[in-house]
């Protein structure tokens, strides 16, 4: 048997909603066929299927929150590829403590003696988990309340997989399973306090009691086995940055005299770190890079300590649950709010989770609220001119397959004028104490979809014309409509624009898409009078609003910024000019 | 993808490295624009570098063996040598390789400017063309692949065609009567086999005590025996204290470590002292590209610099300066570009001699071992044993394998003897293959060959190779 399981999706990119399932059992898959179609924070992808073969069982169902690494489906085939937890029987050398990666039996070790260090059930090494502890959930969190649990007896359960929601003193968490198999007992309820290292379940088959208590040795080098995994994987997922470049041997001092040497070993040359060479296939170094494991964390089981595909998934898998979990806990800060009353005392209410976008709209922006200290400059533009030109052109952008609007010219208007503020195309890296300014200029625009709010990007706006840019707009809108956006259509903004107009209203104050530093609101359009040449004249007049980050802007700046962007509106010969 | 697909990537330098890079970006949809100011692609390699000195190497071998023939019972009398034909197939090897890149570029539609590059900013490069014309353009990404040059010592510098580099060396003007080569390197090695084997008295100098510094003494001694029936005279720990243009020859004062010096008159000399990188790119201070002490340019394991647009790979960024090596960076760089996660982390580099009889190696050498006071076991056959290698009369060559006697893991390959370049690959993939010696010695070779001893070496480490007796140790 053959477990398929979530691949990676991309960047941050833990779980998603599972929205439609494309197989059943035995139906026959091939490697590549889409089997899925899953939601994630950003967009609703599809997800190809890595295996080959006729479908046996179904381990999720739609509504399923799944995460990356979670059993799918199984199909008949070759022999099933392990549980993820390596037989250390069958390891030749008598494995080290640091690199030991936090497979189930390491887990449990350390929930035990952490927290409990009186616990009376020592942990047994047999390779096969029979039971599973309630693991560290993060600093100072020794104890939550049992939500729910998504496990029943009889139920197949795999490592990684979800299997409970805990509430702690900060959040609701979800556990994920570091033991795979059948749960033969369950030895906790809903609504119980349950403690870090408490039995949550037996497996059918382990023999849990029985084991005579074994002396641990040096617990403490698990430990920092598991928080070492952790910081491995941070450091994995920040890979690419400075820490390597300071790997890069110094320079030799030049010798008097040139003589010409082979470097002695020539696997280790400038730019390469001085590791020894691991002992796992070049495609299989190449798989860990990918999935972000550093493959000198990997144990290898085959011979000499040769590290196969299959353990970099594994070992990528069980970081995956380890960060879960510590991730749990911070995210919660953005959440933390007083207890809420209960509402039901005052009639019907209905509870909805709160998932994919809407979830990740609220961590968002209140997160930008948090980090930056927002001013909202209101300013008026005379579009008179411009809605005659716009009318105009409009053919023009239909036939190029667009549509001419107010937000199309609007890009090209602030495109030209983040040319000339350079400072409202910028973020702050508060670490460093660094302004980076971005040669680049790429455009969010907010669309209000059917699943909330999704700002797809345009790229390089000021290197395009105003067809280009409406013809653009149409499809990325029309790709959001079809929630066929990808992560990749939404990331790299430099500055957003969000227009209210088409609903009604006369001005607002946006939150500005951090970590960009200004955001311009379009309200309606409206005629008004205004006094021109010692008379009153209609004219129509846009609403502008533009909220920024008053860290790095100034409000003078704010409203220089503003007032030139509502005078190219007015004169649009102006952007030919100084655009 | 279809982002990182749509980027415009100047390579500049055609090197393998360069050429490498920009075909892989074209072949990944990218917009490329490859500079270099040859006709076409090449570089060094090709011009003026490895293909022109194995095409002689290659007549060079030939002329050896005609002469050792007599051994065998077939006599040639004396060889004409015809300089002009023979520079000519060589230049016809040349053209038709760097010819073909030519057309490969086209086909991947390459845009090929013939002409130098300076740099007006991190994006933008200004291209001086052949032809005169000037030319501003600008990527979204760069690749430097400059490649290197040899050095030059300046107590060595003479303005006569008598004193003469390796591109010198290779336009074979004429058969000197006697040529000095100054450093016992590759370089070296090489074309003073091929002057050696043309009829020129050839002698070497070299300042460290052996030749081919950084390889493994036991690989280097085979070659050293038969340079020393081949050369007129090798002279270690020493060096050229000085040269005087004498007009009908160079006299070269020549000092050896224990004091000692001689003077002597040499027709030609050949400075191989090592390559420099070519990092003085006009107006590189221009970008945040940052070049080390040695003249290398700092790169990332990506092969970017400090310059985000801009990547630098091959000879320019350092060691080993190896054609192979710089290909495989450059196809790392581009997928780097193209927003895959990859790192140039080879775990062995192949180092080939193509002296007769070759010295390769690649993996962890018994040199670097030492150094690093690492535990190893050397397992070595000697091709006196292996059958293919008494049918060649070339018994003198040897295979060894450095081994993890812990892991039994394959760690290092050595080879010496005829076609040792060829047999090292073997090596390269038992080595990243993490191949243990059992690997390699349950895997069957064919019969008879030279690529047996890679075998048999392995079963020497058990101490049951068939074609030697040799008992395990320990």
């Amino acid at each position: 048997m053959i477990e398929f399981k979530l691949p990676e999706l991309g960047e941050n990119i833990e779980q998603g909603d599972l929205v439609r399932l494309m197989v059943e059992p035995g139906a026959a898959v091939s490697a590549g066929q889409s089997v899925m179609e899953l939601e994630t924070d950003k967009a609703v992808v599809e997800v190809p299927s890595s295996v080959s073969g006729t479908v046996q069982e179904i381990c999720v169902k739609e509504g399923d929150k799944i995460k990356v690494g979670q059993v799918i489906f199984t199909v008949d085939g070759a022999e099933a590829k392990g549980s993820g937890v390596p037989s250390q029987a069958a390891a030749p050398a008598p494995a080290p403590a640091p690199r030991e990666k936090p497979a189930a039996p390491a887990s449990k070790e350390v929930a035990a003696a952490t927290s409990q260090a009186a616990a009376s059930s020592a942990p047994s090494s047999t390779p096969g988990a029979s039971e599973f502890k309630l693991p560290e959930l993060g600093e100072n969190i020794s104890q939550g309340d049992l939500v729910r649990l998504m496990i029943a007896p009889g139920a197949r359960v795999s490592e990684g997989q979800p299997i409970m929601e805990l509430e702690t003193d900060k959040a609701v968490v979800e556990v994920p399973s570091s033991v795979s198999g059948v749960v033969k007992e369950l030895k906790v309820k809903e609504g119980e306090k349950i403690k870090v290292g408490q039995v949550i379940f037996t497996l059918e088959g382990g023999a849990a009691a029985a084991q005579p208590a074994r002396p641990r040795s040096a617990p403490v080098e698990h430990v920092s086995g598991q928080h070492g995994a952790r910081l491995a994987f941070q450091a994995a997922i920040r890979a690419e940055g400075k820490t390597e470049e300071q790997a890069l041997p110094p320079d030799q001092p030049q010798q008097t005299v040139p003589s010409f040497s082979m470097p002695a070993q020539l696997g280790k040359v400038a730019g390469t770190e001085h590791r020894q060479p691991v002992p796992a296939a070049p495609h299989v170094r190449r798989l860990a890079r990918e999935v972000g494991v550093d493959i000198y964390d990997v144990k290898g089981t085959g011979p000499g300590g040769r590290i196969s595909e299959d353990a970099v998934k594994a070992h990528a898998k069980a970081l995956l649950s380890a960060a879960a979990t510590a991730a749990a806990t911070p995210r919660a800060g953005h959440f933390a709010q007083p207890q809420l009353p209960d509402f039901a005392k005052w009639g019907k209410i209905e509870r909805v989770s709160m998932r994919g976008v809407r979830r990740k709209t609220a961590e968002h922006l209140a997160e930008a609220w948090n980090t930056i200290p927002h001013v909202t400059q209101h300013d008026r533009a005379d579009i008179t001119e411009l809605e005659q030109l716009r009318a105009r052109f409009a053919p023009k952008a239909e036939e190029a397959g667009g549509k001419m609007t107010v937000t199309a010219i609007a890009l090209k208007v602030c495109a030209a004028a983040l040319k000339v503020f350079p400072q409202f195309n910028a973020s702050i890296d508060i670490e460093k104490e660094e302004i980076v300014y971005k040669q680049y200029i790429n455009i969010g625009v907010a669309a209000d979809t059917d699943r909330g709010l999704l700002v797809p990007v345009i790229r390089d706006v000021e290197k395009k014309n105003i067809v280009e840019l409406a013809v653009e707009l149409s499809q990325l809108s029309k790709k959001a409509r079809e929630k066929k956006l990808s992560p990749a259509d939404m990331e790299g903004g430099t500055f957003t624009i969000t227009n209210l107009g088409g609903i009604g209203g006369v001005g607002f104050t946006p939150i500005v898409n951090f970590p960009e530093v200004a955001i311009l609101g379009l309200s309606r359009s409206r005629m008004e009078p205004e006094w021109l040449n010692g008379k009153f004249e209609p004219r129509l007049i846009l609403p502008l609003s533009l909220s920024y980050d008053h860290r790095l802007i100034d409000g003078a700046d704010a409203a220089r910024f503003l007032r030139w962007i509502s005078e190219a509106f007015e004169q649009p010969f102006l952007l030919s000019v100084q655009g | 993808m279809s982002e990182t697909s749509n980027l415009n990537l100047a390579v500049v330098g055609g090197g393998p490295g360069g050429y490498a890079a920009a075909f892989l970006a074209a072949d990944l949809g990218m917009s490329v624009t490859l500079i270099d100011p040859e006709l076409n692609p090449g570089g060094v390699c090709l011009y003026r570098g490895c293909i022109p000195s194995k095409a002689l190497l290659h007549v060079a071998k030939l002329l050896e063996e005609a002469h050792q023939a007599k051994d065998w019972g077939i006599e040639f009398s004396a060889p004409k040598i015809d300089l002009k034909r023979l520079r000519s197939f060589k230049e016809n090897v040349v053209k038709k390789l760097t010819g073909g890149l030519g057309v490969l570029s086209k086909q991947r539609k390459v845009r090929y400017v013939q002409g130098r590059a300076a740099f007006e900013n991190s994006n933008t490069l200004s291209v001086t063309k052949t032809d005169g014309a000037q030319e501003s353009l600008t990527f979204d990404r760069i690749i430097i692949a400059t490649g290197s040059r040899p050095a030059v010592v300046s107590t060595l510098k003479l303005d006569t065609p008598r004193m003469m580099d390796s591109t010198g060396a290779l336009n074979l003007e004429d058969v000197p009567g006697t040529l000095l080569v100054v450093g016992g390197g590759y370089i070296g090695l090489e074309l003073g086999s091929v002057y050696a084997a043309l009829g020129t008295r050839v002698t070497v100098v070299e300042m460290l005590p052996g030749l081919l510094p950084g390889a493994d003494r036991d690989l280097v001694l085979p070659l050293h025996k038969r340079l020393e029936k081949m050369f007129e005279a090798i002279l270690l720990n020493t060096t050229v204290a000085s040269v005087k243009d004498e007009g009908n020859g160079i006299r070269a004062t020549l000092k050896a470590q224990d004091g000692n010096s001689q003077e002597k008159v040499f027709d030609r000399v050949l400075v191989s002292v090592g390559r420099k990188p070519n990092s003085e790119i006009p107006g590189l201070d221009k970008t945040r590209v940052q070049v080390g002490q040695r003249g290398f340019i700092q790169v990332n394991k990506q092969l970017q610099t400090d310059d985000p647009s801009i990547y630098a790979i091959g000879d320019v960024v350092g060691e080993p300066m190896l054609a192979h090596k710089a290909s495989h960076e450059g196809r790392v760089a581009v997928e780097a570009i193209a927003g895959h996660k990859v790192a140039f982390e080879p775990n062995a580099i192949p180092a080939v001699v193509f002296t007769d009889p070759e010295v390769a190696w690649c993996g962890l050498t018994e040199t670097q071992a030492q150094k690093e006071n690492r535990e190893v076991k050397v397992a070595k056959f000697p091709w006196a044993a292996s059958g293919r290698a008494i049918t060649l009369d070339r018994p003198e060559g040897m295979t060894k394998l450095l081994i993890d006697p812990q892991t039994e893991r394959v760690l290092g390959v050595g080879i010496v003897g005829v076609g040792a370049g060829e047999m090292i690959a073997e090596g390269v993939l038992a080595i990243e293959m993490a191949a243990l010696a059992s690997d390699v010695a349950l895997s069957i070779h064919p019969h008879p060959t030279l690529s047996e001893t890679v075998m048999e070496s392995a079963e020497v480490f058990y101490g049951t190779s068939t074609h030697i007796y040799r008992p395990k140790r320990g």
